[in-house]
């Protein structure tokens, strides 16, 4: 009986070292929650999704979206960059000057697209972009304007039918304007100290100063109507024309031809007595393009 | 084949009525302002000016001919005319848009938004090909 008795004492004791062994191993509920809010934890199955990765691509996302954001709110208050702010004064000071330079009107199509179009692709101007605006007026017999990426002819027509040019000689009139543009000459010309210092730049918390564009548009004023080119200047395009009408002697006896035709015209008539100032002069002109007399 | 025959007729004619007018996209309008025009002549009346980047849409219509040059056009209540070359098929990058402030501050008055608009009617533009 005693030994049935210690059997079942023994028995019972190690039943329940089992138990509270096994107990001892398993993890209460409020330890496995904190494992699951812990996030080291289960940082390594998220890494193994790769749900980390595009968290913090979300977030660079989103950084450089509110980057782009500030500064487009910022641009929003800028001068236009000095490249772009050319072809806007251009335009801006064609329509305040709409009526004196008369070129809203209707006229015939004269084909010089085509023309012109030609004659710089055989001289081997390509990619390049132009605009002619014709005039309805003698005041302004041409000029060349900065534009957004290409240049702004003007041309009289009063002074092409006056000359009867034909299409290839005003062709070369603007092929003429379009090497000025090239040099630079115009925009070294109107260019003032305040684009210098504001072109680009912020304004925000104040309104834009606008004698900016004003005295640009003077500028423009003063350098179509009476500065024109120097001679210095006249004598580098007259040599780029020569240089580049050389090999194509058609084209270079067309203007030298042209040059003679203006000169003989101008002579005559006083209502464009202002020409030879703004482009001094075609006389000059012929005599750099002639070939030096050989004395025998 | 009774309701084939009484539809047939009532069927083309929906489909003509249908081609007779056709959407073929929104664009957007590429100058700085640019006019909407009576007809497909640069010097016709303008029916209203437009900035860049505006969105019109363009009609194709059996009873309207535009030529090569020119869109049918409809901007708000106005349907008429603009040239082809002056519409892209994606938001262009405007000056007005680039430089908002600086050009409300211009503060251009109604006849120089005409003129303005009227500059892109006159301009004859010449681009060189690539080489």
């Amino acid at each position: 009986m005693t030994i049935i008795f210690r059997l079942k004492l023994a028995f019972i004791s190690l039943f329940f070292l089992i138990l509270s062994s096994s107990a001892f191993g398993q993890k209460i509920i409020e330890e496995k929650e904190l494992e699951l809010v812990n996030f080291k934890t289960i940082k390594k199955v998220l890494q193994q999704d790769g749900l980390t990765q595009s968290a913090e691509q979300k977030k660079k996302q989103v950084t450089v979206l509110k980057n782009a954001k500030a500064q487009e709110e910022k641009n929003r208050y800028l001068y236009p960059s000095e490249d772009e702010i050319w072809g806007f004064t251009s335009e801006y000071w064609l329509v305040k000057n709409a009526q004196v330079l008369g070129w809203d009107f209707e006229k015939p199509d004269y084909g010089l697209d085509a023309s012109f179009k030609e004659m710089m692709e055989k001289l081997g101007f390509y990619q390049k972009k132009f605009k002619i605006l014709l005039l309805n007026t003698p005041l302004i017999v041409r000029a060349t304007l900065p534009g957004d990426g290409e240049s702004i002819h003007l041309l009289s027509v009063p002074f092409i039918r006056s000359l009867d040019l034909s299409r290839l000689e005003i062709s070369l009139l603007l092929l003429e304007d379009y090497f000025r543009m090239e040099e630079g000459y115009f925009k070294d010309a109107v260019r003032t100290e305040k684009l210098k210092t504001l072109a680009g730049k912020d304004f925000k918390g104040a309104k834009p100063d606008l004698s900016l564009l004003s005295e640009l548009v003077k500028n423009y004023d003063q350098h179509v109507n009476k500065k024109g080119y120097t001679f210095q200047q006249q004598f580098e395009i007259t040599k780029k024309m020569d240089a580049h009408l050389k090999s194509h002697p058609e084209l270079w006896n067309v203007y030298f031809r042209l040059l003679g035709k203006i000169e003989r015209f101008l002579k005559v008539n006083i209502q464009y007595k202002d020409y030879v100032k703004l482009y001094p002069s075609p006389a000059m002109q012929i005599k750099w393009l002639s070939p030096a007399e050989k004395v025998l | 084949m009774l309701l084939w025959l009484i539809l047939l007729p009532i069927l083309s004619f929906a489909n003509s009525s249908s081609t007779d007018e056709k959407v073929i996209g929104i664009f957007y309008m590429k100058p700085i302002l640019g006019h909407v025009h009576q007809s497909s002549v640069k010097t016709s009346a303008s029916l209203t000016t437009i900035q860049c980047s505006h969105p019109v849409k363009v009609i194709e219509s059996s009873k309207v001919s535009t030529g090569t040059e020119w869109a049918y056009v409809q901007v708000g209540d106005h349907r008429g005319f603009i040239l082809k070359e002056y519409l892209a098929t994606k938001r262009p990058d405007c000056f007005q848009g680039k430089y908002p402030k600086f050009f409300d501050a211009v503060n251009l008055d109604l006849a120089e938004l005409y003129y303005w608009g009227r500059l892109y009617d006159h301009y004859i533009q010449v681009e060189t090909r690539v080489h």
